[in-house]
């Protein structure tokens, strides 16, 4: 999957390796910011209130 | 003579292994990530929510600044009239160190807990007879009562609303119930002993499943109305979940009101010296 990714990417070695970095921030991003507040409160945790 | 056959280029391997080691090799790259998934969900628990809790607490804080240097002569305003979701008291804990104090809003569903300690709506407010009770996070979103545990008897929890400064202290521990004497020895005690009556059981601290509503009645765990108002004690509850990352069980902080200064409006500077302590 990775070395698929890595073959794919256009151009010289340091402009791949600054579109591998952007990707990783954009998937960051996503799971901080969309994914991880929509899983959170399905998951059974930290809830500090009295049923 | 053709060598283009020994040219040291590896022979094309077979089909079937090659593609075997492409799905182990996918498989395991999947797993890693999985892995990194989850570390990265931990980090979000526990860091991220503080700062987006951090944010809206400082927001919950300057609105309550703003309506309480509002002048207001009219007594109406004086009153305490939570509106939910928006902070109404500042809770100080100065035995839980620098991270207090936090603004308590009113509510405690989701959104009210992300911005700081939610006060149960219906229950008592600071310096009512009955229970102001208050549920905070124990683990990330700033996790307010992160340090539950740590609370001893007589620690003082200082409720700061416009017009009073309110002086709770934790009650005594069940361990320590029997025999309880710091009342007359130690100065931060006085005020606090075991309540009795139908106050028996009442701790400093207790661990209960998270169905167990009745610790925050007006009487924790009597039903509301079985003792009537004016025989009520002035507590407040803290709940929060336990063990921390965990959601199986509640600890609950009882303290007893043991007293309260006004507010002086020319003199700002005033503070309980309760605060100081810790």
């Amino acid at each position: 999957m990775y070395a698929w990714i890595w073959r794919h990417l256009p151009g010289p070695l340091p402009i791949r390796v600054l579109q591998a970095l952007l990707l990783i921030a954009a998937v960051v991003a996503l799971l901080l910011f969309v994914v991880f507040p929509w899983v959170e409160p399905r998951l059974p945790f930290g809830d500090p209130t009295l049923e | 003579m053709t060598t283009t056959r020994a040219s040291p280029q590896a022979p094309p391997p077979e089909p079937g292994p090659r593609r075997s080691r492409s799905v182990l090799r996918g498989l395991g790259e999947l797993l890693i990530t999985l892995g990194l998934i989850v570390l990265l969900f931990v980090f979000y628990e526990i860091q991220v929510t503080s700062w987006f809790s951090a944010r809206e607490q400082e927001a919950a804080t300057a609105e309550l600044r703003q309506r309480w240097d509002r002048p207001s002569g009219d007594e109406g305003e004086q009153r305490l009239d939570p509106i939910p979701g928006s902070g109404f008291a500042r809770l100080h804990v100065p035995a839980l160190g620098p991270d207090f104090p936090f603004t308590v809003l009113e509510g405690t569903g989701r959104e009210s807990l992300a911005a700081g300690p939610g006060h149960y709506a219906g229950t008592a407010l600071p310096g009512q007879r009955g229970n102001f009770a208050v549920a905070g996070h124990r683990s990330g979103r700033m996790a307010p009562f992160g340090e539950l545990d740590g609370l001893s008897s007589c620690d003082a929890l200082v409720v700061e609303t416009r017009a009073e400064w309110f002086v709770y202290r934790v009650l005594p521990m069940s361990e320590e119930a029997e025999g309880w004497n710091r009342g007359e020895q130690d100065p931060d005690c006085s005020g606090v002993a075991p309540i009795g009556g139908p106050y028996q059981g009442v701790h400093g601290r207790t661990v209960v499943g998270p169905a167990r509503r009745e610790v925050i009645n007006p009487v924790p765990g009597r039903p509301p109305g079985t003792v009537p108002e004016e025989w009520r004690s002035r507590l407040i509850t803290l709940t929060t979940c336990h063990p921390k990352y965990s959601a199986e069980k509640r600890m609950i902080v009882h303290g007893v009101l043991t007293k309260r200064y006004p507010k002086v409006a020319e003199r700002p500077e005033l503070r309980p010296p309760e605060l100081e302590e810790g």
